[in-house]
């Protein structure tokens, strides 16, 4: 059935919602087989984002850990920093196309509110971004950077205060607002069609690898592992290979502080099956299906359900689920930087971790791909505190008194 | 002209289960027609800060959904007018659908409103096909933005009545009711033949005055609860049943 992944997904939405959706749908099977509209996205993706992104050989990572070869995929070089300003180019050329004129948005990380931001500027959008009070307080710089581009930041003051109060509160405001704002989520989760959108816009991801590893070794990887949120980093790079049997597909989930409920989010294996947010997946939720707490040092892992296709793609075996905890991110984050030059967002920095693990096991022949869904930057205050950076803490001391 | 009954809300374990159980008595005695019960969830999708805080408040007394069917299971015998469970989806997907409707019906339930539980999942979730089986009426909810079609495949499913939505938004009390809302109940009394009840945004005996002969149930709901955040703890039945004779007032001679 359409939307539908085997038993999850759909569209569990308040019938007011459904019109909206349905015009959604519409539009972008119209859109999708209409060439100037792909080709008005390629001309974004390549002059405006910055694709294709490079695919860079670990060279120094692979030596140290002295396995299998390791690539890179630097979605971070996109404009803004990560692999979310692909679809938000693409859904709002979908909103462009229905009339409307306002953009709404959540974020965690603040990386999809910041690139949600930057379209609306750039294709003159008016634009809201919902954002929950906890992730306010540890992401501050993209908030600032969100309000820069002209877009406004609603702190979400319900639930636990983080993404998924955050899509709560921007489902409301388009309920309330529904003629003239797109809702444009941010990951492959929400009611169909969101998660097939937003996978078809992200897959560009996986094609670009597909042909960059094919001119460098001549085949195919052997394994591909990208962190899982929502998910739409990690579909966006499976997707061209979920055909593909002998390529392995690894998510890696946010292990947080350990195992005990509320310090992680890691739905497989203890979440269970529900519909929440109008999708049917895997969610971390009570016995009488209320959504637990979650923890995450990366705010963009920091979410309760998981998009409904990777629900789907786990109960058939094709893609792997793993953790790391917080302490094994920060280290991966200090180990990429040093050997590879390359800072990543502590979300990406999961896919590292479980990489570095993973390489040793194999052997040198074998290839493995990790997607680098964006770059450190905005993590730069969160790191310093995770490792006790003395010198980090004075610069603040004095600035503020420069400030004052 | 059709006589205007009152349909009020109340979200279960706020501010407490026993608390529930005596505002609901109150209700009924001060001549409230049917209650509608919300069992509290911890993503109300359609549900504004009102509704969403009494929800929280409520989970974090400890409420589970197992005392929503106790309470139900209690008034059920203490008061003779209809009692509905209103609930989000997941609620009643992982209490399971049949166990939930089945109970429900048990507890004394006449029907249920899900309104995140859209008809074309049917097919995947068998919830009309149980709620007919145990005899619950399955409320549909219907919007301003609900296309004449979207009308006519809820009106083929509906019983018991329509949940009519007085605006596109999310529930909460409101000074004024929406401009168009009177042709949007002509237009949907044609596509549907079973009464039709009027909530979100509905506090006031003036909106009833407005609604009388073109709807057949007003709802309130978050302007209930806003009377009890109002009222000190001892007050609050008192005050409650003053609300609903207020409103009651302009619409209670036939």
């Amino acid at each position: 059935m359409k939307g539908h992944f085997g038993q999850f997904g759909g569209r569990y939405v308040p019938e007011m919602l459904i019109p909206a959706l349905e015009e959604l749908e519409k539009v972008y099977e119209e859109a999708r087989k209409d060439k100037a509209f792909q080709k008005e996205f390629r001309y974004l993706l390549k002059t405006f984002s910055g694709r294709p992104t490079p695919l860079t050989f670990a060279k120094n990572l692979t030596q140290k850990l002295r396995g299998a070869k390791i690539y890179l995929k630097n979605e971070g070089l996109n404009h803004t920093g990560a692999h979310k300003i692909t679809h938000c180019i693409g859904q709002a050329l979908l909103a462009r196309r229905m009339g409307k004129t306002r953009l709404i948005a959540e974020t965690g990380a603040g990386q999809h509110g910041l690139a949600t931001a930057t379209v609306a500027a750039k294709l003159g959008f008016s634009c809201t971004v919902y954002m929950g009070e906890v992730d306010i307080a540890r992401q501050r710089p993209n908030v600032f950077l969100i309000e820069q581009l002209g877009a406004t930041v609603i702190p979400v003051k319900f639930g636990n205060k983080t993404l998924k109060d955050a899509v709560n509160a921007a489902i409301k405001d388009w309920i309330e607002n529904v003629k003239n704002t797109h809702y444009l989520l941010g990951s492959i989760v929400g009611p169909h069609p969101y998660p097939t959108i937003n996978r078809d816009f992200q897959s560009v991801v996986g094609r670009e690898v597909k042909q960059q590893i094919k001119k460098e070794e001549g085949k195919l990887p052997d394994y591909i592992i990208a962190c899982v949120g929502g998910g739409s980093n990690a579909m966006g790079v499976f997707d061209a290979f979920l055909k593909e049997k002998s390529v392995k597909l690894i998510g890696v989930e946010a292990g947080g502080k350990g195992s005990k409920t509320g310090e992680n989010a890691t739905r497989f294996p203890n979440g269970s099956v529900g519909v929440v947010e109008g999708y049917k997946s895997y969610f971390l939720q009570d016995s009488d299906g209320q959504i637990q707490k979650t923890h995450s040092i990366s705010a963009g892992l920091d979410y309760a359900g998981i998009g409904p296709q990777f629900a789907h793609l786990k109960e058939t075996g094709r893609v792997r689920f793993e953790s790391v905890t917080d302490k094994e991110v920060l280290e991966a984050f200090k180990t990429l930087a040093k050997t590879e030059g390359i800072i990543p967002a502590l979300e990406s920095a999961h896919a590292v971790a479980y990489a570095i693990q993973l390489a040793p096991k194999l052997k040198k022949s074998e290839i493995i791909v990790v997607n680098i869904s964006g770059r450190g930057d905005k993590d730069l205050f969160i790191v310093a505190k995770a490792l006790k950076d003395k010198n980090f803490l004075a610069f603040l001391k004095e600035y503020i008194k420069t400030y004052e | 002209m059709n006589k205007l009954t009152l349909m009020a809300h109340l979200v279960v374990g706020y501010l407490s289960l026993e608390k529930t159980i005596s505002i609901v008595k109150a209700m009924e005695k001060a001549g409230a027609d049917f209650v509608e019960l919300q069992i509290p969830f911890s993503d109300p999708l359609a549900d504004g800060p009102t509704i969403m805080r009494a929800c929280e408040n409520s989970l974090a007394n400890g409420t589970k959904v197992k005392d929503a069917f106790a309470v139900a299971q209690k008034l059920s015998k203490e008061v003779a007018i209809p009692l509905l469970f209103m609930a989000y989806y997941n609620t009643v997907f992982k209490y399971g659908v049949e166990k939930f409707c089945r109970d429900a019906k048990k507890a004394g339930i006449t029907g249920l409103i899900v309104p995140d539980m859209s008809i074309e999942e049917e097919s995947c979730e068998h919830f009309l096909q149980f709620c007919k089986k145990y005899s619950l009426h399955n409320i549909q909810v219907v919007s301003p933005s609900s296309t004449n079609e979207r009308l006519k495949k809820n009106a083929k499913v509906a019983n018991g009545f329509v949940y009519v939505t007085a605006r596109q938004g999310v529930t909460g009390a409101r000074a004024q009711l929406d401009k168009n809302l009177i042709s949007f109940l002509k237009r949907v009394r044609q596509y549907f033949a079973i009464p039709i009840a009027v909530g979100f945004g509905i506090s006031k005996k003036e909106h009833l005055k407005v609604l009388k002969g073109h709807a057949d149930i007003a709802i309130v709901g978050s302007a209930i609860i806003d009377v009890i955040n109002r009222s000190k703890g001892s007050k609050i039945e008192e005050n409650i049943s003053n609300f609903i004779r207020e409103l009651k007032k302009p619409v209670a001679a036939v």
